[in-house]
This record gives structure tokens, C-alpha cells and sequence, in this order.
């Protein structure tokens, strides 16, 4: 965390420098320009110039402005994402450097090694090599043949510098020397540092990575302990609910049977009547047996695929209660989850017996479709429909169940009645991303 | 997030804000045309109202264009003027449309500081560069670009004292005269009148090997000033016809006293010169014992009657906002036929369109009372503007005749002889311009 602060304020010194190197050098130009004004050496300094000089207060303001203009650019080219928004901002930055140059009748090709900064701070590897290359190689071309674009029409600093005595002349030129070299120290020193930087940080995503690792294989080992209870727990369930219902028929009926056996003879009819009610506890024992295995998952959905699941249930249902079912499927995720396959399974079945039950319909279509991202269930039949909407118990757990994925369900009346259930697929995945970025 | 999205907001709020300003700024204030004039005339005569052409140009401008006004910083002497206008482009104040003088014009046009008219001229009807003398035309030109326009002019001429050359019974010659007849008329006129052993009139004063050169079709220079034809056998010519005309004075150095005074047969005088002293208060001041006229200059056998035309060039500013309006500005002071009439009028200085001075009287022009003859009429002085020739201005031009000057003078004073000395001229001056 240190390093990263020491890398960001050796950029802002960088700039920092560059703007006072920029300052005094305008300065030193509008300073010289009034003082060659005064001393009415004007026509000779043109002579010598042999270009149109920049008045002082332009040569202020522009410089000023597009120094703060480089500022700003470089700050949101440092943190904005998207590429293209990238190299349209470092065009940009490059576009200004060569104002700045121009501005300063390229006295200081310092500001290049700003933009190099910059570029250097987004390298990020693979491809961008050559790239890198290229503009360093272009950007240097540009600040040392003194952008030959320019070059008939540049006041060159030493035609400034001229209008001093010598004396003076060999100081201004080793302060501007002095001033160049400088920069490039601290230059240096903040590659040196961005390399240091970009090593640590490797290393740091490299432990990061090891370290998730080892909590996903953890997690795994969680998963198998947990299903692991889950099936204990079912079996317990399970064989409470035997003992319950069945244990609970097959004593009465074991009770019965043995009363029976004792007054077959002497009351056969007492008996007979013995026996119905042996039935009836029977048939209630099957009754409750179907009502717990209910509460399992259906049986279809061991056995077949999902979407022969649903044709095999729907199937049946239209068969035994005379209702046209349709399919209509758009398109449909192959990969499923159980507990997404589960709650698809039940909101059809609750839809059509809701359909048969409560609007007589004697059609049901079914529509399937979404993207990668949700699947979308629009369950339509052709019944009476519905004013005001019960939210009965079917309703309350269907809307339950969708909650539990995250999905959603609404439901109007319109020509009959119509259900939309939305569940969106690999909610975990899409969330994890959002985290990461 | 957050951070990016204030930083592009703030950016492009300042940017806003900064265009709004300029915006705001340009229309605040009222279109000014900025005009840079020296007082006085480029011919280093003197002049009355130095400034009634231009505001007169100004008045008439500025009532077709009721929102601009043209302003001008008035008082700049000529010889101030060019550091001035130095100064005004190092502070970025500098005129949209400006004079200029010829020693300037290269610096200006080489550093970019003039805009090239080539441009308006395309895509101005209105405007036909054949009406103007080409030698004027074409010195506002810079590596064969157009960057200036010709305001005025001035041209060389031989003025004749017609008192002295009727009493020694000689006739004025005509326009076609040659160096034989100007030797002639010399040998005839450089004689002893009062008897004391000492010659007392003659010739002619202040004609120069330069002049003579004109007139007998030497090219000094080339075109970009890089080399020099001193070894040329027409400069031959001239150094002999020098030699020849100084020697009938006997070793006599004729002054600008004997002139004024009436003793001497030829001068050479520019067009302004002529203009300011021919006129009745001057000529009282300067010349009463005399009469005088002006004819063109002699021709040479290889030449004509040739000589230079001095040009007075008005140019743009590169930097100018308005161009279009200074395009208009400049048009009014070197195209319109109304000023180019003023300037024969009121100045000293003949204008530069050929249909001006051809449609003038003869008056006009020359300042005549109405009695006297002139040997000359405006086809004539129309006919010696187009043939005459343009002053060199490039950079070096200056040092290189100084030397030159110093070591042909040698040769006329006979310290050297000719024989093979131009060659050696020739070398030591490109070397000159080499540097």
C-alpha cells in the first residue's frame, strides 16, 4: 500500500516539475520580449528570430491553460476503463504535448517524457510492446528534429537567449540544460519505481490466487459434508413419516385383522363390517404414504430429462383431465441447476391444475424463452380468469419458491389467465464479476 | 467510479466555460481594423499633410462598413517606423494591414507574418492585377507568392536644366536619347565661362555606375540574392562610359552647390524629387536661377532607357482576424481608381495603375504652369514605368553594394585597373552573399 502511494506522488511530482520548468521558461520568453521591446532591438531580434514571436499575455494563457488541460486529461486517462476512451484521451494528450512544444517554440521537449510516463502507467503487456515502442519512438522523434512541421516558423530559444550579454547567455543555457536533466532523473527514477510497482503487484495477485485456491477446495469439502447431512436428515424425515403414517395404519391394521380372525366364525357379519373399516384405514395409509413421498421430488424428474420430465407431466395431467396443453419453447438453458429444474417443475404443475381447477380452461399454452442471462416461463390458458386474485396458498408458494432464485413472478387476468415467471440462470458467476470489477 | 466521472464533468465544464468567454469576448467588442502608417512619404522628400490620403481612404471605408472603425497610430517617423513595427509584432499587437517598407519585406514575408493575397485575388472578380506596372506589381511578391500590394510609386529621372542647355544653343534631347548623346552634350556644355582658368559648369552630378547598369540591362543579382554577375561584359560597358563622362571634368568633383545654382546640365532625380521642388514655393527656396524639365534616364548600347521603380507596398498580417474586411481595406488604398487619382494628386508619388496615368493631364502629373512645354507626356512616363525594372531587396543586398561601391569606385578613380578587377569583384561579393 506504501509503494503504491510513492508511485502516484512521483507521478504528480513529475508533473509538478514539468509545470514549473514550463512557468519559468514562459516567464524567461514574455520577460525577454518586453525587455527586447524596450531597448528597441526589436527589428533585429526579428531579423534574427525570422518568425512571428507569440505576444506574452497568449503566450501566458495558452500555455497555462492547455498545461492544466494535460493535467486533466492525463488524471482521467489514468483511470477510465474502456479502451477506446483510453486512446482517444492519449491522442489527446499527445495532440496538447505538441501545443505545449509549439507554445514554448520547443525550447523544453521535457512534457514528452510526461506523456511517456503516462503511456508506461497503462502498459499492461501481451501485444503492446511494438505499440509502446512505436510511440516512444515517434513522441521522441517529434521533441529531438524539433518537430520539422514547425521549424521555418519556431523562435528558437537561443535567439532569445542572444539578446543577453554572454556572460548571462552561458548561465541561461546551463540552467536550461540543468532544468532538462533533471527531469529526466526524476523521470528515471519513476520507471524505476513503476517496474518496482507492477513486479509487487504480480506477486501480490500470484499469493491472492493461491490463497483462493485453497478456500474454493475447502469450500468443495464443505459442500460433499453438508449434503452429506442433508441426506441424513431426509432419511430421518423419511422414516419418521413411516412410522407415523404407515407405522401408525399397519398397527391398526395388524389390531384389526387379529379381532377379525377371533369373530370370523361366530359373527361373520360383525366381521364384514370389521374388515371395511380395515379397508379404509388401508386406503387412509396409502393416502398419507402418497402425501409424504409428495413431499419428495416427483418421480418423472429422477427418471427422465428435465424437458421430457415436464412433457411426461404435462402429458398426463391433459390425459387424465381433458385440457390441451401446448409447448411452445423459444429456447432453453442446457444447464440447469436441480433446485432451478425443481422449482420450473412445480409452477408449471401448480399453473395447469390451477388452470383446470379454478378456470375451467380447456386450454393451456406454454411459452419458454430468454438469453443467457434469464429464462422466462409465460404460462397462458384460455379459462374465465380473475377479477380480484386470491393470493392463496399456490400463488404465495409459487412466489416463495421464485424468490428463493432470485427469479420473480407476476400474474393478470386477460383474455383467461396468465402467469410470468422469470428466473435468472448462473446468478452466482454474474455476481461474482460484479464484485471483482 | 465516482472520481472518473467528476473529473470528466469538471473538464468539460471548463471547457465551456473557456469557450463561452472567447464567445463572449469577440462580441463584445466592435470590429477594429488596426492600420500600421509611418508620417511623411517613403522618398525622403518633404510632405505637407502626411495624412490626407489615408483618412480620406478611412472616411470612405468607413462609411460603406458602419461598424468597423480604423484606427492608426499617427507621428511614427519613417526612419522609426520599422523598429515600431517590429515591436508591435513582439507584443502581438501588430496592424492587420500595415506599409511596408522595401527593406522589410523580406523579413516579413520569409517569417510568415503576411498572408499571401494570391488567395483573394483567385476569388475577387472585381480584381485584375494587369491594371498595375508590372516592375510595382510583382515587388510585392516573395519566392514568386504575392504577399503585398503596390500603393505607389516613384521613378527615376534625368532632370535637364533647360536655361543652361538653350544658352550653349543645344535642344533638349528626346526620350530616346543614349549615353553618346549624353557624353556629347557633357563634352559640350563642361567648359571654363568666366575666363579664370577653372572650369565652372558642367554635365552633369550625382549619376552613378548604379544607374548606369539600369540602362544598360545589368543584372547584378540573381533573383534570391545567392549570386552576383559583376563579370558580366555589359558591366564592362558601364565602367568605361563612367570612366569616359568622369574625365571631362578634368578631376573636378561637381557639387550639389553647382546644381542648385544653376551650372550643371544633368541630374538624376526620382519622380518625388521632382514633385516637391518643381512646385512654386520650393523652387523659390531652391532653384530661382533656372529653368528645368525631366526626361528619362540615357540608354545604354546594350540596354534601354531604363531605371528603377521605387514601390511603396501595403501588406496583411498573418495574424489578422479580419482578413476579409482588411482584404477590402487594402483594396480601397491600392485598387480603387478614386485614390490611386489622389495620389497623383495630393502626394508626391506617381500611383501604380497604368490607366491612371495614362488618363491624366499631362498637369496633373507634372505640376506645369500652363504655359510651359514639357518634353515629356504621360504615354512617356507611362511607357518608362512599364519598361523600368524593380530595386533588388533581398537580405545582403546592402552589404554586398557597399562593398561593390568601394571597389568600383576604385577602378573609376583609376586606383585599379579594369582589366580582370570585376571578376575578382564578382568572387568577393558572392562570397557576401554566401554568408
Amino acid at each position: 500500500m506504501f509503494k503504491h502511494v510513492t508511485i502516484v506522488d512521483m507521478h504528480k511530482l513529475l508533473y509538478i516539475y514539468n509545470g514549473f520548468v514550463i512557468f519559468a521558461l514562459m516567464a524567461f520568453m514574455c520577460i525577454t520580449q518586453e525587455k527586447i521591446n524596450q531597448s528597441m532591438v526589436a527589428r533585429s531580434f526579428l531579423e534574427y528570430a525570422n518568425a512571428v514571436p507569440t505576444s506574452s499575455l497568449t503566450m501566458i494563457y495558452t500555455s497555462v491553460l492547455s498545461f492544466l488541460a494535460l493535467i486533466i486529461v492525463s488524471m482521467i486517462y489514468r483511470k477510465i476503463k474502456q479502451n477506446l476512451w483510453r486512446y482517444m484521451l492519449f491522442a489527446t494528450e499527445i495532440v496538447i504535448c505538441m501545443f505545449l512544444l509549439r507554445i514554448l517554440n520547443l525550447s523544453y521537449d521535457g512534457i514528452v517524457l510526461l506523456i511517456v510516463a503516462d503511456l508506461m502507467f497503462r502498459y499492461e503487456g501481451h501485444h503492446q510492446e511494438y505499440t509502446l515502442l512505436a510511440a516512444m519512438i515517434c513522441l521522441y522523434f517529434i521533441a529531438n528534429y524539433n518537430m520539422a512541421i514547425f521549424q521555418a516558423k519556431i523562435i528558437s530559444f537561443d535567439a532569445y537567449v542572444s539578446y543577453y550579454n554572454v556572460a548571462t547567455q552561458s548561465i541561461l543555457l546551463a540552467l536550461k540544460n540543468t532544468f532538462y536533466s533533471i527531469n529526466i532523473i526524476i523521470f528515471v527514477f519513476y520507471l524505476i519505481m513503476l517496474v518496482k510497482n507492477k513486479h509487487e503487484e504480480k506477486e501480490r495477485i500470484r499469493l491472492l490466487n493461491e490463497r483462493l485456491e485453497e478456500a474454493n477446495q475447502r469450500l468443495r469439502a464443505y459442500a460433499i459434508e453438508v449434503e452429506q447431512m442433508a441426506e441424513t436428515r431426509e432419511r430421518n424425515r423419511l422414516a419418521r413419516e413411516i412410522h407415523d403414517t404407515l407405522g401408525h395404519s399397519l398397527t391398526g391394521i395388524a389390531a384389526g385383522l387379529d379381532a377379525c380372525i377371533i369373530t370370523l366364525d361366530s359373527a361373520p357379519e360383525i366381521t364384514k363390517k370389521q374388515l371395511n373399516k380395515i379397508r379404509d384405514t388401508a386406503r387412509k395409509g396409502i393416502v398419507d404414504v402418497r402425501r409424504s413421498v409428495k413431499k419428495l421430488r416427483p418421480d418423472d424428474l429422477e427418471k427422465l430429462p428435465f424437458q421430457e420430465a415436464l412433457m411426461q407431466m404435462t402429458k398426463d395431467y391433459s390425459e387424465s383431465s381433458g385440457m390441451e396443453i401446448i409447448f411452445d419453447i423459444f429456447s432453453w438453458s442446457d444447464n440447469l441447476r436441480q433446485d432451478q429444474e425443481d422449482v420450473i417443475y412445480r409452477v408449471l404443475q401448480e399453473c395447469i391444475t390451477n388452470a383446470n381447477r379454478h378456470g375451467h380452461a380447456t386450454k393451456v399454452t406454454i411459452t419458454i424463452g430468454g438469453n443467457e442471462k434469464y429464462l422466462l416461463i409465460v404460462i397462458a390458458d384460455n379459462g374465465q380468469g380473475c377479477e380480484n386474485v386470491k393470493h392463496g396458498f399456490g400463488l404465495k408458494h409459487m412466489r416463495e419458491r421464485l424468490e428463493l432464485l432470485h427469479g420473480s413472478i407476476h400474474y393478470w387476468s386477460d383474455e383467461g389467465f396468465i402467469v410470468e415467471a422469470m428466473i435468472p440462470l448462473n446468478l452466482e458467476v454474474n455476481h461474482g464479476k460484479n464484485i471483482d470489477s | 467510479m465516482k472520481n472518473q466521472k467528476k473529473c470528466i464533468l469538471l473538464s468539460i465544464l471548463l471547457a465551456a466555460i473557456l469557450i463561452f468567454a472567447i464567445y463572449f469576448r469577440m462580441q463584445q467588442q466592435p470590429i477594429t481594423l488596426k492600420i500600421g502608417i509611418f508620417a511623411g512619404n517613403n522618398w525622403n522628400v518633404p510632405q505637407g499633410e502626411t495624412y490626407a490620403i489615408i483618412d480620406e481612404v478611412i472616411k470612405n471605408f468607413e462609411e460603406k462598413n458602419p461598424n468597423v472603425k480604423v484606427k492608426y497610430v499617427s507621428g511614427i517617423k519613417k526612419e522609426d517606423y520599422s523598429e515600431w513595427l517590429a515591436e508591435q509584432f513582439i507584443s502581438g499587437n501588430e496592424p492587420d494591414v500595415f506599409f511596408i517598407l522595401s527593406d522589410d519585406f523580406n523579413l516579413y514575408a520569409s517569417m510568415g507574418a503576411l498572408i499571401n493575397l494570391s488567395d483573394f485575388i483567385k476569388n475577387d472578380n472585381d480584381f485584375d492585377s494587369n491594371v498595375y506596372y508590372p516592375a510595382a506589381f510583382n515587388f510585392g511578391k516573395f519566392e514568386d507568392k504575392l504577399y503585398a500590394l503596390p500603393c505607389e510609386s516613384t521613378l527615376t529621372f534625368m532632370f535637364v536644366n533647360k536655361t543652361l542647355l538653350s544658352k550653349e544653343g543645344i535642344s533638349i534631347p528626346n526620350n530616346n536619347w543614349n549615353w553618346n548623346d549624353f557624353l556629347e552634350i557633357c563634352r559640350k556644355v563642361t567648359k571654363d565661362t568666366d575666363g579664370d582658368g577653372m572650369i565652372d559648369q558642367f554635365g552633369y552630378y550625382d549619376y552613378s555606375w548604379r544607374q548606369a547598369a539600369i540602362s544598360n540591362g545589368v543584372d547584378l543579382f540573381s533573383e534570391d540574392g545567392k549570386n552576383s554577375y559583376f563579370a558580366d561584359s555589359r558591366m564592362e560597358e558601364v565602367l568605361k562610359f563612367i570612366i569616359n563622362l568622369k574625365n571631362i571634368n578634368n578631376g573636378y568633383e561637381v557639387s550639389s552647390k553647382d546644381f542648385d545654382i544653376g551650372r550643371v546640365a544633368f541630374r538624376p532625380f526620382t519622380f518625388a524629387e521632382y514633385k516637391t521642388y518643381k512646385p512654386y514655393p520650393w523652387r523659390i527656396k531652391k532653384y530661382t536661377s533656372f529653368e528645368w524639365d525631366c526626361i528619362k534616364m540615357p540608354a545604354g548600347p546594350s540596354g534601354g532607357n531604363i531605371s528603377i521603380l521605387n514601390v511603396l507596398l501595403v501588406g496583411i498580417s498573418a495574424k489578422s482576424e479580419q482578413k476579409n474586411l482588411a482584404w477590402n481595406f487594402i483594396k480601397n488604398l491600392c485598387y480603387d481608381e478614386k485614390t490611386q487619382q489622389m495620389i497623383l494628386q495630393k502626394s508626391q508619388s506617381l500611383p501604380v495603375r497604368r490607366d491612371i496615368i495614362i488618363s491624366a493631364k499631362a498637369q496633373d502629373i507634372f505640376s506645369w504652369d500652363s504655359t510651359e512645354n514639357n518634353a515629356m507626356t504621360p504615354t512617356d512616363i507611362s511607357a518608362a514605368m512599364d519598361e523600368s525594372i524593380m530595386p533588388y531587396k533581398f537580405k545582403n543586398y546592402d552589404s554586398a553594394m557597399l562593398y561593390a561601391d568601394n571597389e568600383i569606385l576604385k577602378i573609376i578613380n583609376g586606383t585599379i585597373p579594369l582589366n580582370n578587377s570585376l571578376n575578382k569583384i564578382q568572387k568577393e561579393i558572392n562570397a557576401i552573399l554566401q554568408y
